[in-house]
């Protein structure tokens, strides 16, 4: 089993029989952002899931995707719960919307992920840079020979609908 | 769907015939298997009841306290059936559920449904303490690693979406808060019983935005306790029993790993629980006398309201600041002053306080409360007893994507 990973305080675990996450980090590491995709019906799915939601297929591999996409919701933490974190704060959480099967199978669905919205360097993005509507990519942030975590930055591409952001 | 047919033959079949809970404090000084015998015992006692009419036992947890075969033995209740569960918010109604459905099984006659919890000086709520440093693996790592461990962190990001998608203000929400702060106020056993203004709400500092810190829950020690029998029992008991009209449980949306993965998630498990539980009653939105609608934060309350009907979709917001929810309005909404104001018992205190409304009895003020007699004066430290409240629903929530709820009547 790989050492845990620890990252701002916390102890991240990965077991060798965890493929899912061993793998996911694995390939962010080499800075490849990847989903599942079912090998019957073709839905890609995250995080991986050990059968197709839409088909019930077992099958799958791993499938490459852009890592650009629009950011869906959001959140801005004040008041940080882990000790790691309180020294960064306020810092946004997004959920991003990636623009690979954005709408299917059903118009409400969509390959979304969770990350930090964060700078170049990764330390946090100004709070009011963060909106729903923003358009991101993802960068990945090293944290050990065998993990990365994806994170995401604004791109800078034209806004993705509606922009909009909590004021306050 | 047909949940009609198939479920409404158990609909009035089943009471809730006692209720009882501790003090609510942010000190118990005493450890979760004390606090729930002191529950347990109140209900029974309360139901008019001794330890040996009671045989079943029920309680939900998420490792943070006692079971049932600890609580039991120390009031000489020897049990036919026992079970104690892992869960959180909304469990209370899917254990109703399960009782019922334990005793139609003829594992049992009567049972006793508890939460036990030192939700401040132990496992504090909010995540906190010792649950901030737990190790983070498997799905925690889809969100934990990015700062995102809490309930508010968890549900944070649905209610922005709300905002978006409708329009819903913090302004709106805020009302939650103050109309719970006054029931408060007419409940002597409330932990927090000072009346706050919207505008205290919108000037408290930001947790995790959208949510101040007077949007959220508070954290405190407790145990409560119900007791479920069959109405046929019930019948000669001593309290005026609520009868158990429909009751939905751990209805959840099609993911509850990932919950954001699928649908408007603006879109709350209600929406999936309310054919069943409306289905099983015959009743609409509209027969509903009070609600109990779960407010671990503001926006909670408003999403399963809207969510179950009793308002349109994206209209929550101007509902929960109708004056509709507060005590004196059409439909008021946790008359005890819920989570954001009595005590934080993880759902189970709503249900008591509507077992309570319907037997006419709330322990306001009132010189004559216990009789069942109340001025319906709602000013502050007054009266909180609904006048003729016939029906109650309770609106359970663990998280977006997983609710249950609860239909009663009065018996």
């Amino acid at each position: 089993m790989p050492q845990p990973v620890t990252y701002r305080g916390m102890s991240l675990i990965v077991p060798d029989n965890d493929t899912e996450w061993k793998e996911f980090y694995e390939h962010a590491r080499a800075h490849r952002l990847v989903v599942r995709t079912c090998t019957a019906c073709g839905l890609m799915r995250y995080p991986a899931l050990h059968a197709c939601p839409w088909c019930m297929d077992l099958g799958w591999s791993w499938r490459e995707v852009s890592g650009k996409g629009t950011i869906y919701s959001y959140e801005v933490v004040h008041h940080a719960i882990q000790p790691g974190f309180k020294d960064i704060t306020p810092y946004a959480v997004v959920l991003v919307e990636l623009d690979e099967q954005r709408g299917t199978p059903t118009a409400d669905e969509g390959l979304r992920i969770i990350g930090n919205l964060v700078r170049h360097d990764f330390s946090p993005e100004a709070e009011d840079k963060v909106a729903i509507g923003k358009r991101v990519q993802v960068v990945f942030q090293d944290l050990a020979e065998h993990m990365a975590l994806p994170q995401f930055i604004l791109s800078g591409e034209p806004d993705q609908g509606r922009v909009w952001r909590l004021g306050g | 769907m047909g949940y009609n047919s198939r479920m409404a033959n158990l609909k009035d079949k089943y009471c809730i015939v006692g209720v009882g809970e501790t003090e609510f404090s942010k000190n118990s000084k005493r450890t979760t298997r004390a606090m729930a015998v002191e529950a347990v015992r109140k209900a029974i006692l309360d139901a008019g009841l001794e330890a040996s009419d009671v045989d079943g036992m029920l309680s939900y947890q998420n490792g943070d306290s006692t079971f049932a075969p600890f609580v039991a033995p120390d009031l000489g209740i020897r049990l036919n059936f026992y079970m104690d569960v892992v869960g959180g918010g909304s469990s209370t109604e899917a254990l109703i559920g399960l009782a019922m459905g334990a005793i139609e099984a003829g594992m049992c006659k009567t049972v006793a449904l508890f939460r036990s919890m030192n939700g401040y000086t132990e496992f504090r709520i909010g995540g906190t303490g010792a649950r901030s440093a737990a190790p983070v693996r498997g799905p925690d790592l889809a969100q934990v690693p990015f700062g995102m461990r809490s309930a508010g962190q968890n549900f944070a990001p649905t209610f922005m979406r709300h905002m978006y998608e409708y329009g819903t203000t913090s302004e709106q929400v805020a009302h939650v808060k103050a109309a719970h702060s006054r029931h408060a106020g007419n409940n002597p056993k409330a932990f927090e019983k000072h009346r706050v203004t919207v505008q205290d709400v919108i000037n408290s500092r930001w947790i995790v935005k959208p949510l101040h810190l007077l949007d959220c829950c508070l954290e405190t020690d407790n145990a409560t306790c119900l007791i479920v029998t069959s109405a046929d029992r019930a019948k000669d008991m001593k309290q005026r029993p609520a009868y158990i009209m429909g009751v939905a449980g751990r209805v959840s949306k099609p993911r509850v790993d990932f919950h954001w993965a699928h649908g408007p998630i603006s879109r709350v498990a209600g929406y999936y629980a309310k054919d069943i539980v409306f289905g099983q009653a015959g009743i609409t939105p509209d027969d509903v006398d009070v609600t109990g609608s779960y407010d671990a934060f503001t926006f909670t309350t408003m999403l399963q309201l809207e969510e179950y009907g009793f308002c349109k979709k994206g209209e929550g917001g101007h509902y929960v600041s109708s004056g509709i929810i507060e005590l004196g309005g059409k439909r008021p909404n946790n008359t005890s002053g819920g989570h954001l104001c009595e005590g934080y018992t993880h759902g189970m205190a709503m249900v008591v306080e509507n077992v309570r409304q319907l037997r006419g009895t709330i322990d306001d003020t009132c010189p004559g409360a216990a009789e069942g007699r109340h001025t319906y004066d709602y000013s502050p430290g007054k009266c909180r007893q609904v006048k003729d409240a016939e029906i109650t629903m309770n609106l359970g929530w663990a998280m977006p994507a997983t609710g249950s709820s609860l239909i009663m009547r009065r018996g």
